[in-house]
């Protein structure tokens, strides 16, 4: 297992210099300082002005290659400072990005912690119930809307959300956020129910499935035949028994819930770390917009790590060398 | 039937306690004077001498006093002292230089801040004119890169100061380490910032530029406390100065959080709480204004004379998408917005507000920018430009008459903007109503006879024998701007020609302008002071673009318009100024290096409680002049927001509905 664990780690760090290596080509060779400059300091800035901000932030090293200071090149620089963690200052404002993650962390977990949650449960309490009227009307209008809901765009959800909450029936504010505990359900009322409308169609579908699978199989005939009740069987034997393909879906989903989610935090202006990297993009803050990419692959590859181990803990069949 | 009502009570306790309506200020007191604003992203930088942003000084500008300030109500623009006791009348001293002496108010105090403890003191200090010298110096120093160091490189000595003070960097690395002041004052004064006396300033030029005035009515010359910068260093949780703004202003940062929400209130220990009885311009209500504002209700005697400012707190809430700014403005939660472009037609018919808007007593403002869109002629280029003489003029001539500006203002800016007949837009000096450039009225006929003078039958090159074929530089690449440049592109067409459409980004296109590898570009220019000067230097010889990198873009260089400029950009605003205007305006419209498109116009909606409110197309601070009723506004409301709660009943009975068949199946199979 352990060796497993530090292979597995190797493995992820190989891929996260990969992103690394790609984001370099990506912001460095690709944009120019200029690019940055003239969008931190303002359109009507003059060359040498642009120049002096290039200076004071550094972009005037060599990008790839200092023939007289191996260490002194932005690539050098780059690498450094996210294997590191010393993220240094948006381009944009010169705010060091550790203070801004760090804002952003809290309101992004209000929005997709209770969502992740209520979603989970909401989606496996549905599709257990679809799943045991299975060739009812309860099924076939389930999988009706499922589909529907998985068609739909997220942000025709948003906008429709928006409207009929917000503005149609003035149930709660179409925006905004308020890190008060009592009035964090107020704010985010709407997007959790977008989120959870959106999210729900395609996990009830592939959950149903999921179960679906499990309820023909030998062990809940042989459970039936004992007399043991459906609502038991459901619960006690096939959910258990259905957990592997659903914790591949969960846990690897995990990490991403303190990377935010862009769209929604964007529309209800939720300042979380979603809506700081739609900043970062707008404002061309290369420095930030950076930082939330490598935060994403890390977030991903410990997904994939924890979802490996969490195998073994919901199944002691699989063990991992 | 008792019980079912009580239940149906709980019920909508509840809800409500989990609702309780739309409004985004839960718990926000109805009857304070709070005004409330939305900002479509995060302010950057809340630093007077860097920002050039008209957002970030929407947040900050009013927490700072600036020397002059401009009238509130006047067009055009008029200077007014701020903290100034007066606006200073240039004196010539040898050389060519010219001298500006400032006087500052006595009493003026910088907001309350624990920053002022670095000079022993509790609280705020007294404002002086070291502090405008102050940050000056912080406008030369080049580690604060400020966007506006070229422009005031006209004072004498201040490049010299910048130099000297990066030298010393340089050299010894531990003076950078030394606090803020003590580095400016290693460096030595800048020569032309004197402070003969604690509210005396002299400001030296090294050479005349009357403008210099407009500068000390922006923020970036504010007077700032060198405590506060050396205190927000960002080091042991201090902020950094850029988020922790200290002024002298009418207002002063409450809370600051860039992400989402922002809160400035009445600064107590402003100059105009303080001292109402000075009556000072910049502190109270204007009695005078432009013919039409008495009767858009600007001049009420109620406000006339009184010390401002009038509202108690200003909100401002970070909301990224304008849907729902604009939803939340209709909801009566913001006091004022912009026309979303999808929402315009819906809004806007002919000019004016749609019936049922007026009929909730909005109000629109509309009022154009001090800008100019244009197209340019490289006039370098051998076709288009001067080399071609007579026949690349009359060619710029005819592709001049082709672009119907009314058109493009329709289709692309929803017809907000005034048709342009010269660089010079309305409510600047020079401006002339009744003037019309005979070759901005589209007439393809006489751009046809034009182009055939021009040897250039139908658009047709003889030396090719083919549509005579350009090339159109369209920096915008979006599939917006990629629109635009087909509406000029397929005008041109019309008259024979052959216009190509070359995509290029902004830096694409400055190498191109660097090599002069150009033709036909669209560019705009929003003034930053209201002078012609600040919009005819953009086609001044010595500006050009591609031999001296300047924003003459066209690189237009005619000895005449140069001479003319040279004598018009340091006069006073009077009858030969105005001559000199109207000569270059018609050697402009002669020779066509532009081919002016349009003034922006903004469209501003208000909310009927809201007084005294006047669009400001230039960047300055008017929070101080406007007030609000806010029990009008806690009345409207509550009229547009009582939230409908029997959907959530249909809701929950429908899906008791559904589930009975399903629970009564279950029950069934038990069994």
């Amino acid at each position: 297992m352990l060796a497993y664990l530090i292979r597995r780690t190797a493995y992820g760090f190989v891929t996260v210099l990969g992103v690394l290596a790609l984001l370099f080509a990506l912001f460095f060779l690709y944009a120019t300082p200029q690019d940055i400059a003239r969008r931190a300091v303002g359109e009507k800035a003059p060359p040498e002005v642009l120049q002096r901000w290039i200076s004071n932030h550094g972009y005037d090293r060599p990008r790839v290659w200092n023939p007289g200071n191996f260490g002194d090149t932005l690539l050098a620089d780059h690498f450094r400072r996210m294997l590191s963690f010393d993220f240094g200052r948006s381009d944009a404002d010169d705010t060091p990005i550790v203070d801004r993650l760090r804002r952003g962390v809290g309101p992004s977990l209000c929005v997709t912690l209770p969502l992740f949650a209520a979603g989970l449960v909401i989606g496996v309490g549905l599709s257990l119930l679809v799943a045991y009227f299975r060739e009812t009307y309860i099924d076939r209008m389930g999988v009706v809307l499922c589909v529907l809901g998985m068609s739909v765009s997220i942000l025709l959800y948003i906008i429709g959300g928006q409207y009929l909450f917000g503005k149609l029936l003035r149930w709660f504010p179409l925006s905004g956020f308020d890190p008060d505990p009592l009035l964090i359900p107020r704010f985010l009322a709407i997007p959790w129910l977008v989120g959870l409308f959106a999210g729900l169609g395609g996990e009830v579908r592939f959950y149903r499935t999921v179960f679906l699978e499990e309820t023909g199989r030998d062990y809940v005939r042989t459970a039936r035949a004992k007399g043991c009740g459906d609502a038991r069987i459901m619960t006690r034997h096939v959910l258990r028994n259905a957990l592997i393909p659903i914790l591949t879906q969960v846990v690897v989903a995990i990490p991403f819930l303190f990377t935010g989610a862009i769209l929604t935090e964007s529309f209800f202006s939720i300042p979380g770390l979603g809506s700081i990297t739609v900043d970062a993009i707008h404002a061309n803050d290369f420095a930030t917009l950076r930082v939330m990419v490598y935060i994403g692959s890390l977030a991903f590859v410990a997904g994939q790590i924890a979802t490996d181990v969490s195998y073994t803990l919901v199944d002691p069949r699989v063990r991992l060398e | 039937m008792r019980r079912r009502s009580r239940a149906t009570a709980l019920a909508s306790a509840l809800l409500c306690a989990a609702a309780c309506g739309n409004s985004p200020y839960p718990g926000a007191d109805d009857a304070a004077k709070v005004r409330y604003g939305a900002l479509p992203e995060p302010p950057k930088t809340l630093d007077p001498a860097v920002s050039y942003s008209t957002l970030d000084h929407a947040v900050f500008s009013n927490a700072y006093d600036t020397l002059l300030e401009y009238h509130y109500l006047k067009r055009p623009y008029e200077l007014i002292p701020g903290i100034a006791e007066a606006v200073p009348e240039p004196r010539e001293l040898p050389g060519g230089r010219v001298a500006y002496r400032f006087r500052l108010r006595p009493d003026l105090l910088f907001a309350d801040d624990p920053a002022f403890a670095l000079s022993g003191r509790d609280g705020g200090r007294r404002v002086e004119a070291s502090d405008v010298a102050f940050e000056l110096m912080r406008i030369a120093d080049p580690a604060v890169a400020s966007p506006v160091f070229e422009t005031l490189a006209k004072i004498e000595g201040l490049r010299e100061f910048s130099d000297r003070l990066a030298a010393l960097r340089d050299a010894d690395p531990d003076f950078r380490a030394r606090r803020i002041d003590e580095q400016y004052a290693a460096a030595g004064p800048i020569s032309g910032v004197r402070v003969p006396e604690p509210l005396e300033l002299e400001i030296v030029l090294s050479e005349p530029y009357p403008q210099i005035l407009y500068w000390f009515a922006m923020v970036f010359t504010a007077p700032v406390p060198w405590e506060a910068v050396a205190y927000y260093d960002g080091q042991e949780g201090r902020d950094l100065f850029k988020d922790h703004p200290v002024g002298s202003g009418p207002f002063r940062i409450a809370r600051y959080e860039p992400e989402s929400r922002i809160a400035l209130e009445r600064n107590p220990t402003w100059y105009g709480v303080r001292h109402p009885e000075w009556k000072a311009p910049g502190a109270t209500y204007p009695s005078e204004g432009e013919p039409g504002d008495a009767a858009m209700g600007r001049l009420d005697p109620a406000y006339v004379g009184r010390p401002l400012p009038f509202v108690e707190r200003i909100e401002l809430l970070v909301e990224k998408e304008d849907i729902a700014t604009f939803n939340k403005f209709l909801q009566g939660y913001y006091d004022a917005s912009g026309i979303p472009r999808e929402s315009f037609d819906t809004l806007v018919h002919e000019g004016a507000l749609s019936p049922e808007m007026a009929a909730q007593g909005m109000r629109l403002e509309k009022g154009v920018q001090p800008s100019i869109d244009y197209l340019g002629f490289n006039m370098n280029d051998p076709v288009v430009g001067a080399p071609a003489g007579e026949r690349g003029r009359m060619l710029r001539q005819a592709m001049s008459l082709a672009i119907d500006s009314r058109e493009f203002t329709r289709v692309f800016a929803n017809g907000r903007g005034v048709p342009a007949q010269s660089p010079l837009p309305p409510g600047i000096f020079g401006y002339d109503e009744t003037y019309r450039n005979p070759f901005r009225e589209p007439d393809l006929e006489r751009a046809r006879a034009l182009l055939r003078e021009a040897g250039y039958p139908d658009g047709i090159d003889p030396a090719t024998g083919r549509p005579l074929r350009l090339s159109f530089d369209a920096q915008d690449t979006s599939s917006r701007g990629m629109l635009s440049a087909l509406f000029f592109t397929n005008a041109w067409k019309r008259l024979g020609l052959d216009v190509e459409i070359a995509a290029t980004d902004y830096n694409q296109f400055q190498a191109k302008v660097r090599r002069g590898a150009y033709q036909i570009f669209q560019w705009a220019w929003i003034a930053d002071y209201p002078d012609p000067e600040n919009l005819l230097f953009l086609l001044w010889g010595p500006m050009s673009a591609s031999n001296g990198g300047g924003p003459n873009s066209a690189n237009f260089a005619n000895a005449r318009y140069d001479e003319l400029f040279l004598e018009m950009k340091n006069r006073p605003n009077d009858a030969r100024r105005k001559e000199l205007i109207r000569e270059m305006r018609e050697l402009l419209e002669r020779e066509r290096p532009w081919i002016e498109l349009i003034h922006r116009e903004a469209y501003t909606l208000y909310q009927p409680w809201l007084r005294n409110v006047k669009p400001a197309e230039l960047s300055q601070p008017t929070a101080k002049y406007v007030d609000l009723d806010a029990e009008q506004r806690a009345r409207l409301r509550r009229e547009r927001n009582e939230p409908i709660l029997w959907p959530a009943w249909v809701l929950a009975v429908a899906a008791v509905g559904l589930l009975v068949p399903a629970v009564r199946t279950w029950l069934r199979e038990r069994q």
